[in-house]
């Protein structure tokens, strides 16, 4: 099983490097449209024209586009990501610093969205051909019309303004100092055995995690009811009935391993989605991750900033997609054969 | 009396529906319906409160925003933008996406290779992500928002409907109407694509709701329309601003988009229950 697993990723890694080519080069070629000179953008604003032409040539963005972008791959192949135009310093430092936090924002709200997700659709198969289902499966159509960042408006009057019971700006109440050790706040201040800093980090954290959560969550609710009621269908279930096999025990041992599968598959891609979907919840909750930083850089028209945090993203969805991949085939026994 | 057709008698398809034609009635009949215009500015009436608290004024039903523009004009001329994107970003990423997918499932061979890794070079990118990208690209205004969001779109399409063609394409009657001397381009239009319609346009009216969101996002970072025009998402973006002294300006818009894309998604569902033979079989199972 260790070698199909790791034939498996060998193969996604091949697949991955020709899309990461071809994004970072559609990438490049979109953001030429853009009417900016990066040029001038990166010099202070009492440059003169002449010097302006001089950093323009020294950038090499006097040369043709394919050039341009040759030279633009093999900097990063380099180690060299650039400068943000906007902040003035090393890309790379600013995306490593949000992404750690980005990540324990969508893995909280990926937790959140997996119980909402699996307890309604449990429910909703449970409740079959009655009222009740109807009422759930209509409640999650109400669901899947609200995005995740009108949920976090909407937490943010209810619980942030008109209770008062929650926090709704950045990572951290003011006054207390961030424990740096790994660059995951929550997991830097246990390590760092602060229980309240990290509290604090999580009570940050609830608002955007649950509007995020809640809105993933119907999507997983109505395709762990249609899969079950798909295996339900299947003849060894109607097996383990004639045997005497009680309807709880063939609801948990016999038909949720297998409906699980699909809904698993499809929280993979949800997770996907979560992870560039957090933008405008982090805006909204001022929240330091690189959705804020990637919606920054678009105003600013920052291109360096875009460019590798648009790979960034690149990146995150392969990885997320292999690793789901690998532990469908884990935890599914009839792909472990070779074909 | 002739019995409606089957996907007219599901309460779900009648209330999306109603929902949908009453919001285009109001996008097409906005200057008839708004009280004021929409981009009248009068500070001298500033965060008016919705007309049933004690301070409001009854000439601003909704209210008005921190510049002293009524709501609810504001409101149904944002609709405009609103229908505009739902119709033709879903149309246009369903013609792309449709027409890819026929070729890809029909042909197979190298076409269907081509076009499933551009779907995979596409499916590696967040959809938010990139139609903030292509937005940057392009520059704001309505018709850069419908490019936008077909050309992020159209894969939805395209994942979901070439299984279809694939396994209609294998059906007798394809190979019959191929057998009789049919063109590939008649066999397509003719035997092909009807067969796919029902799934066709499920994905269409939950696209159009899709559609709003995205152009919700887009407006509330700035990204779409140009600022002088009125945009759901811009309300919204406004309306923090003034969250302690006037939550109704950001109540309402949000209330406008979850009712939008709440009748596309009504609709929906409801065509997919009734018009998918397969779903509807294995629910009555």
């Amino acid at each position: 099983m260790f070698l199909t697993v790791f034939s498996l990723i060998v193969r996604r890694f091949l697949i991955a490097l020709p899309i990461l080519v071809i994004v970072s080069a559609l990438l490049f070629a979109a953001l030429r449209l853009i009417p900016v000179d990066p040029a001038a953008m990166s010099m202070p604003a009492t440059a003169t024209n002449e010097e302006i032409e001089a950093k323009r040539i020294e950038m090499g963005l006097d040369k043709p586009l394919p050039v341009q972008y040759a030279y633009w791959l093999s900097n990063i192949a380099a180690g060299d990501f650039g400068d943000s135009i906007h902040y003035r310093r090393p890309v790379i430092g600013l995306i490593g610093a949000a992404l750690p936090q980005t990540i324990e924002l969508a893995g909280l709200a990926m937790i959140i969205a997996s119980i909402f997700g699996l307890a309604g659709g449990l429910l909703m198969f449970y409740f079959r051909g009655r009222v009740m289902a109807s009422a759930i499966d209509f409640g999650s159509i109400v669901l899947l019309s609200l995005p995740d960042f009108l949920w976090g408006l909407f937490f943010i009057l209810v619980f942030g303004v008109v209770l008062d019971v929650l926090p709704f700006t950045g990572r951290l109440s003011s006054g207390i100092e961030q424990p740096v050790v790994t660059g995951f706040l929550l997991l830097d201040a246990l390590i760092r055995g602060e229980p309240y800093v990290a509290w604090d980090a999580l009570r940050h954290m609830l608002l955007p995690a649950f509007a995020l959560g809640l809105a993933f969550s119907p999507t997983i609710m109505r395709v762990l009811n249609s899969s079950l009621l798909d295996v339900y269908q299947e003849d060894f279930i109607q097996q383990a009935r004639l045997r005497g096999v009680s309807e709880r025990r063939i609801l948990t041992r016999h038909a949720l391993k297998n409906a699980v599968l699909p809904t698993l598959t499809l929280m993979g891609v949800q997770f996907g989605f979560l992870f560039g979907g957090t933008l405008l919840i982090e805006v909204i909750y001022s929240y330091p991750g690189i959705g804020n930083l990637m919606i920054g850089a678009v105003r600013d028209a920052d291109l360096p900033m875009i460019q590798i945090l648009g790979l960034t993203y690149c990146v995150a969805v392969l990885l997320i997609s292999a690793i789901v991949d690998a532990m469908t085939l884990i935890l599914n026994p009839k792909l472990r054969t070779p074909r | 009396m002739k019995r409606l057709p089957r996907w007219l008698r599901s309460g779900r398809v009648v209330a999306g529906l109603a929902i949908v034609v009453a919001l285009l009635a109001i996008a097409l009949l906005a200057p008839l319906l708004a009280p004021h215009d929409p981009e009248e500015q009068n500070i001298l009436a500033a965060l008016v409160p919705p007309a049933w608290s004690p301070d409001g004024d009854a000439s601003f039903p909704l209210g008005t925003d921190s510049l002293g523009r009524c709501i609810l004009s504001r409101l149904i001329y944002g609709s405009r933008v609103a229908m505009t994107v739902a119709v033709f970003a879903s149309l246009g990423a369903m013609v792309v996406g449709t027409i890819l997918a026929h070729l890809a499932g029909y042909f197979g061979g190298w076409v269907a290779w081509l076009i499933g890794r551009t779907v995979d070079v596409w499916m590696s990118f967040p959809p938010v992500v990139l139609s903030l990208i292509l937005m940057t690209g392009f520059g704001v205004g309505l018709t850069n928002v419908v490019l936008a969001i077909i050309l992020v779109d159209w894969t939805r399409f395209c994942r979901v409907l070439r299984v279809e063609v694939l396994t209609v394409v294998r059906r007798d009657y394809v190979a019959a109407a191929r057998l009789l001397g049919f063109s590939h381009a008649r066999t397509l239009r003719r035997e092909v694509f009807p067969a796919t319609l029902p799934l066709l346009v499920t994905i269409l009216s939950l696209e159009a709701g899709i559609a709003v969101i995205v152009e919700a996002i887009l407006s509330f970072v700035g990204l779409s329309v140009e600022s002088n025009r009125a945009a759901w998402g811009q309300m919204i973006a406004d309306a923090r601003q003034t969250i302690y002294q006037s939550p109704w300006n950001l109540v309402l818009p949000i209330l406008a988009i979850f009712i939008t894309v709440f009748g596309f998604n009504m609709l929906g569902d409801g065509l997919r229950r009734t018009l998918d033979v397969r779903v509807s079989e294995t629910r009555r199972g």
